[in-house]
């Protein structure tokens, strides 16, 4: 073939590759939203900030649920302690998969962790039943908007879990608010997955319903 | 543009594809037992038979891959009180769809071959026709679990919004 024959050949595949290349550019150039850390400069708050948030809470979460048990216990209570392990095992739990998240967006999971103040049984599971309702009605479904927005699949899914197990630990702490006096004595089975921190009274599914670990993966806690 | 129309489409991770699955089990599962019904056909039958059980295996096995990819999938679903309970019933039930349909195949693939591996046992004339019927009573009853399972989850997009992932990190 001489060289002037290859020309509209040429021509042919460069304008198809210019088809193709134009294509590609311009799906580039939908209007997206910003950028975290272009919020970050703007002052605004980025699903980062909101994980590192959330795992301080979890990480508080845990370390006070832990006295409130020991004073559950001493109050006589064992069956409200019971639950307070529980709930601080779920909370360990979320913190780990927060940090988890954190160290994938290149942060440093870090707590700041103050000294509980502990009260009487019922003081503390009020206390208890606020923190989960905080929890469970305004800071994850806001920070669930959040990184939707952001499409931070990893914190999607981290957020999820803890508000699954949030909404259940106050379910918990309010029948036990609500009958206090049958809580006392002995201690009661919880059951809690190690993955997602989803706690219940009773195992009684095949897959555990927010993250689909098998039933025998759970934890029994008492 | 024709360009991009060429180009081929992104493919949405593990926890984003179950929409792009479901649809085929579905449709390969409900479609195999008018197979399985022209299947009685003389002459011609065994062929429409040998296809319902082919669409039976491809259904089943997309079964499996949409329960997983389901899986994945409702890991980034948010649980309202609304959206929970319709959310564990089409698990659960999908769970046990692909188990009913796993039986069924295999039930397909024994009654198909087996008659030919039992050549010298002597069987009744009418009972391949017997428990053909019957199979395909029983087919029948659990399409009508895999139309709820289906029935669920367009519940789930379609009265409560619920959408996969195909981007994001």
């Amino acid at each position: 073939m001489r060289t002037n024959e290859r020309v509209p050949v040429l021509a042919g595949t460069s304008m198809f590759l210019a088809v193709v290349l134009s294509a590609a550019v311009s799906m580039g150039q939908e209007t997206r939203p910003a950028k975290p850390e272009e919020k970050k400069e703007a002052g605004m708050t980025t699903t980062l900030d909101n994980l590192v948030t959330a795992y301080n809470g979890e990480s508080n979460a845990h370390a006070r649920y832990v006295e409130f048990a020991k004073k559950a216990d001493e109050d006589g209570y064992g069956q409200v302690a019971s639950l307070f392990r529980a709930a601080a095992r779920a909370e360990e739990i979320h913190a780990e998969t927060h940090g988890e998240v954190i160290k994938k967006l290149g942060g440093t999971p870090k707590a700041d962790l103050r000294k509980p103040e502990v009260k009487s049984t019922r003081e503390n599971l009020e206390a208890a039943l606020k923190g989960e309702t905080y929890e469970r009605d305004t800071m994850y479904p806001d920070f669930l908007r959040q990184a939707k927005a952001e499409k931070n699949r990893d914190a999607v899914r981290t957020f999820n879990f803890a508000l699954s197990a949030e909404t259940e630990h106050a379910k918990l702490y309010k029948e036990a608010l609500d009958n206090l006096d049958s809580w006392k004595g002995g201690k009661k089975d919880f059951y809690v997955c190690p993955v997602c921190g989803y706690t219940v009274v009773k195992v009684d599914f095949e897959k555990c319903p927010v993250c689909s670990a098998p039933k025998d993966k759970y934890e029994k806690i008492n | 543009m024709l360009g991009s129309a060429l180009l081929p489409p992104p493919l949405p991770p593990w926890d984003g594809i179950h929409p792009l699955i479901v649809h085929f089990p579905i449709a390969l599962l409900l479609v195999s037992p008018l197979f399985v019904l022209l299947g009685f056909l003389p002459k011609v039958g065994r062929g429409f038979a040998l296809a319902g059980l082919v669409l039976m295996v491809l259904g089943t096995i997309g079964a499996y891959v949409a329960v997983e990819s389901g899986e994945a999938g409702a890991e980034l679903v948010t649980r309202t009180p609304e959206v929970a309970p319709v959310l564990q019933q089409h698990r659960e039930l999908a769970d046990t769809v692909r188990v009913l349909f796993t039986v069924l195949t295999a039930v397909w693939a024994v009654l198909l071959f087996g008659p030919a591996l039992l050549k010298n046992k002597k069987l009744p004339a009418a009972a391949p026709t017997v428990a053909k019927i019957a199979f395909l009573v029983a087919y029948l009853l659990c399409a009508i679990v895999l139309a709820n399972v289906g029935h669920l989850g367009g519940r789930l997009v379609h009265q409560y919004g619920v959408q996969a992932w195909f981007d994001g990190k």
